[in-house]
């Protein structure tokens, strides 16, 4: 299972939203949860399982799969219940 | 980490009432004058919000200013801008911000390294009050040391 934090550049945010998502991973102990982070342009629908997007990418995540799309990147409350539903909605919990 | 990329020097308060360029301008100030960072810098996050880059708000009132490292800055260093009054980026009323972080990586490798220690920092929301209720520049340095050392 793949997820994949995404923004305009692939470098600042999309890492930051990856880093939170990793710690939430272990946190949880999910299984079989690889994380990655790239920028929205090269990414596709076979790209990853789970897309994770701040709301200004929303409409540019259009299309890939399923995707989530967080109001804050740094908010990790926020980001654990996203993770958790995902991991939920693929059958990992 | 990140206590040594953002100095007492690069943090600043204002009590003006700014626009989002005015903010950008003035929390990329203290980098532009230690020649951390070119004037071309400052356009480049300008023109990069301008062309909708309103990903620069992480949430909570607090924004990310930076650009590519190539286009101009220096020395890998951070700023810190408090407002008293939110500067809305884009104008939007749903981008208010009221604490501006200028972030310049000089390559890729400075650029994970800080960005990892400035996440974990803003991401753990009892640090990421109490960054939003400092009222001087050593007690945001104070914080930032506390965090780190406690990790």
């Amino acid at each position: 299972m793949k997820f994949l934090a995404m923004c305009s550049t692939g470098l600042g945010s999309s890492f930051m939203v990856r880093m939170n998502i990793e710690t939430i991973v272990r946190e949880l102990d999910l299984p079989d949860i690889t994380v990655e982070h790239s920028d929205i342009s090269s990414a596709g629908p076979d790209s990853a399982d789970v897309f994770f997007v701040a709301k200004d990418l929303e409409d540019a995540a259009h299309g890939l799969g399923d995707v989530v799309v967080l109001n804050s990147i740094i908010d990790m409350d926020e980001l654990r219940e996203a993770v958790k539903s995902a991991a939920a909605r693929h059958g990992l919990v | 980490m990140l206590s040594r990329l953002l100095p007492e020097r690069n943090i600043h308060f204002t009590s003006s009432t700014l626009t989002w360029r005015e903010a950008i301008t003035q929390v990329a100030a203290p980098l532009l004058e230690a020649g951390d960072i070119t004037p071309e810098y400052i356009r480049a996050m300008l023109d990069s919000v301008e062309a909708g880059g309103t990903y620069i708000d992480l949430g909570h009132g607090i924004a990310l200013a930076h650009a590519r490292p190539e286009r101009g800055v220096v020395r890998t260093g951070i700023a810190m801008l408090r407002l008293a009054e939110p500067a809305a980026l884009l104008d939007q009323p749903e981008h208010a911000v009221d604490l501006y972080f200028c972030f310049a990586a000089a390559d890729a490798d400075a650029h994970m390294r800080a960005m990892a220690s400035l996440a974990r920092i803003l991401s753990d929301a009892d640090t990421r009050q109490a960054l939003r209720d400092a009222a001087s520049a050593a007690e945001v340095v104070e914080l930032i040391t506390e965090f780190e050392e406690s990790e």
